[in-house]
């Protein structure tokens, strides 16, 4: 098993008792890698003048004008 | 209301049967009578209905005849009978949220929704297959059976609304609740040639609703037509004390947007995403869908959305991070009780960072608004195909017993889908033709913020023009259904 995959496993397993179910669990698990490589991407592209805001303050924004 | 003149109850949309029950043209006892011929005949091999209750539909259509005679003042769904997914608890009844871990959870409580749609004058008279705990975009269930689809039935129906979808397609039921948190009542709308509604993120109460992901989870119709869901979203939407995440924004009168004008809408089409990778046939769909949309007055634009990658990184660990909670005491003791695909996906969750899902929730107001900004300045409402590829089989995204990578295929379904659920807006899918399967392809309309109004309008127009909406599927008259 690779690294990776070892250090996901034993993580949910040591924080939440949790243990890979099945193999398609074992292969989405890997894929948590793609998680982190999309994360990885975005820094440094994002800046917004508001942020943090909520979200139920920008649909009100964003709505619909009556 | 040639239907109704030809005797032919079942083919009715909500609409239609609820304004012949209010006009004494036809009996509740008359519509529950239709549904449940056609049940009994095509059900079998679809497998919509995980649980009925006939004896109380029963009585609950002869009050209704009973209050028509009375000559009372009638709700707007009054004498309709109705099956929603089976995740909309109804204190007493059955909801077994489509997994053998509730097969016999009895809830104390009834959604909101439920609630306002009974006193509306609707009832129920089933319980709707989905997938388990609404996680996955095709209909695969373990504990129930897969739902088949019944325009061709080795093809998925979409989930996780499956039962909805194809209950209403099949017309043994006039409307179902469905619940989307990553296009779950869209998908099945589109796969199964049906209307489907997701509003905006905090329109409609989700007290009563079995949870998935809080932030993304919400509650709509699939019907037969687009005013059919305006009709139900005027009843169900609306501020509920019993759920505080439901938006104070008033509630109109959906069914007034319906006036077939398109003259000055602005129609968008984006050019990145939404069509990579689609399937030729729902390309072409979707261009003669515009073409009708244009000869109603609307233009097209062809525009780059914004902020795609990002809405794509924050909102696919959105509903995992929030439904391994839900899920974690039943992952600990009785995993195998999941079908694979369920419990092989839920699993990742748990190892997903907190600053990860703090950073996705933070960031969802100001992409929103940026989002609005760039799209929603140009144009009033986004145009896509639902699902961007011809249908797959069941058996072609069958993830517990496929071969690696059958997941990929799997989450492709609800790619056109799940960037609206993490921008919180509203849309809604309408059949617009038949892939070269026979299944049906679903066109997207997505529109701003509480914008069903418009976004309804649109789908309503294009309704106005088309038939795909009143298609029936071919094993409806191949199985002698009642038409």
């Amino acid at each position: 098993m690779a690294a990776f995959e070892s250090q996901v496993e034993s993580t949910i397993s040591r924080w939440h008792g949790i243990e890979p179910p099945n193999d398609p669990a074992r292969r989405l698990a890997a894929e948590l890698a793609d998680t982190i490589a999309a994360f990885e991407a975005l820094r440094g592209t994002l800046a917004f003048e508001d942020e943090p805001s909520s979200f139920e303050a920008a649909l009100q924004a964003a709505k619909e004008p009556a | 209301m040639a239907a109704l003149v030809d005797g032919y109850l079942a083919d009715l949309s909500l609409t239609e049967a609820a304004d012949a029950v209010a006009a004494r043209k036809v009996s509740s006892l008359e519509l529950l009578k239709a549904c449940w011929a056609n049940l009994d005949k095509v059900n079998a091999p679809v497998n919509a209905v995980i649980w009925e209750e006939r004896e109380a539909a029963e009585a609950a259509a002869r009050a209704a005849d009973k209050a028509v005679g009375a000559g009372g003042r009638l709700g707007k769904l009054h004498g309709v009978p109705m099956a929603h997914k089976d995740m909309y608890y109804q204190a007493g009844r059955l909801a077994t949220c489509g997994s053998a871990l509730r097969k016999d959870y009895r809830p104390s409580v009834t959604a909101t929704v439920i609630s306002r749609m009974d006193e509306a004058g609707a009832y129920v008279f089933a319980g709707l297959n989905m997938a388990e705990f609404a996680q996955n975009p095709t209909g695969h269930n373990k504990t129930y059976g897969d739902c088949h689809n019944p325009w061709n039935l080795p093809y998925i129906t979409g989930g996780s609304s499956s039962g909805s979808g194809a209950s209403v397609a099949a017309r043994f039921n006039y409307m179902a609740l469905g619940s989307d948190t990553g296009g779950s009542i869209r998908l099945p709308a589109s796969a199964c040639g049906v209307t489907g509604l997701k509003p905006t993120q905090t329109r409609v109460s989700r007290y009563g609703v079995m949870p998935l992901s809080f932030s993304h989870d919400n509650v709509g119709p699939l019907a037969r037509t687009a005013r059919d869901c305006a009709r139900v979203l005027t009843v169900i939407a609306g501020h509920d004390p019993l759920d505080p995440t439901s938006s104070h924004e008033p509630v109109p009168d959906y069914e007034r947007f319906l006036d077939g004008d398109l003259r000055g809408t602005r129609i968008g089409v984006p050019t990145n995403v939404f069509l990579d990778g689609a399937d030729a046939p729902v390309v072409a769909a979707m261009e003669a869908a515009l073409k009708v949309l244009e000869a109603r007055g609307a233009t097209v634009t062809r525009l780059t959305l914004p902020l795609m990658d990002a809405v794509a990184a924050y909102g696919g660990i959105v509903s995992r991070a929030e439904a391994a909670p839900i899920h974690a005491e039943w992952m600990r003791k009785d995993p195998q009780a999941y079908g694979a695909h369920i419990s092989g996906r839920m699993y990742p969750g748990y190892a997903l960072p907190a600053a990860y899902y703090i950073e996705a929730l933070s960031r969802r107001g100001p992409i929103l608004r940026a989002f609005a900004k760039a799209v929603f300045d140009t144009v009033d409402v986004l145009v896509t195909p639902t699902i961007k590829t011809c249908l797959p089989t069941l058996q072609e995204t069958d993830i517990d017993h496929g071969p690696p990578g059958t997941e990929h295929k799997f989450m492709a379904v609800s790619a056109n889908a799940r960037p609206f659920n993490y921008l919180g807006l509203p849309a809604i899918s309408v059949p617009c033709g038949l892939d070269p399967n026979g299944c049906p392809i679903g066109l997207q309309i997505a529109g701003r913020p509480f914008g069903e109004g418009r976004v309804l309008k649109v789908a309503d127009a294009y309704q106005r023009d088309t038939a795909y909406h009143a298609a029936r599927p071919p094993m409806l008259d191949k199985a002698g259904a009642v038409a």
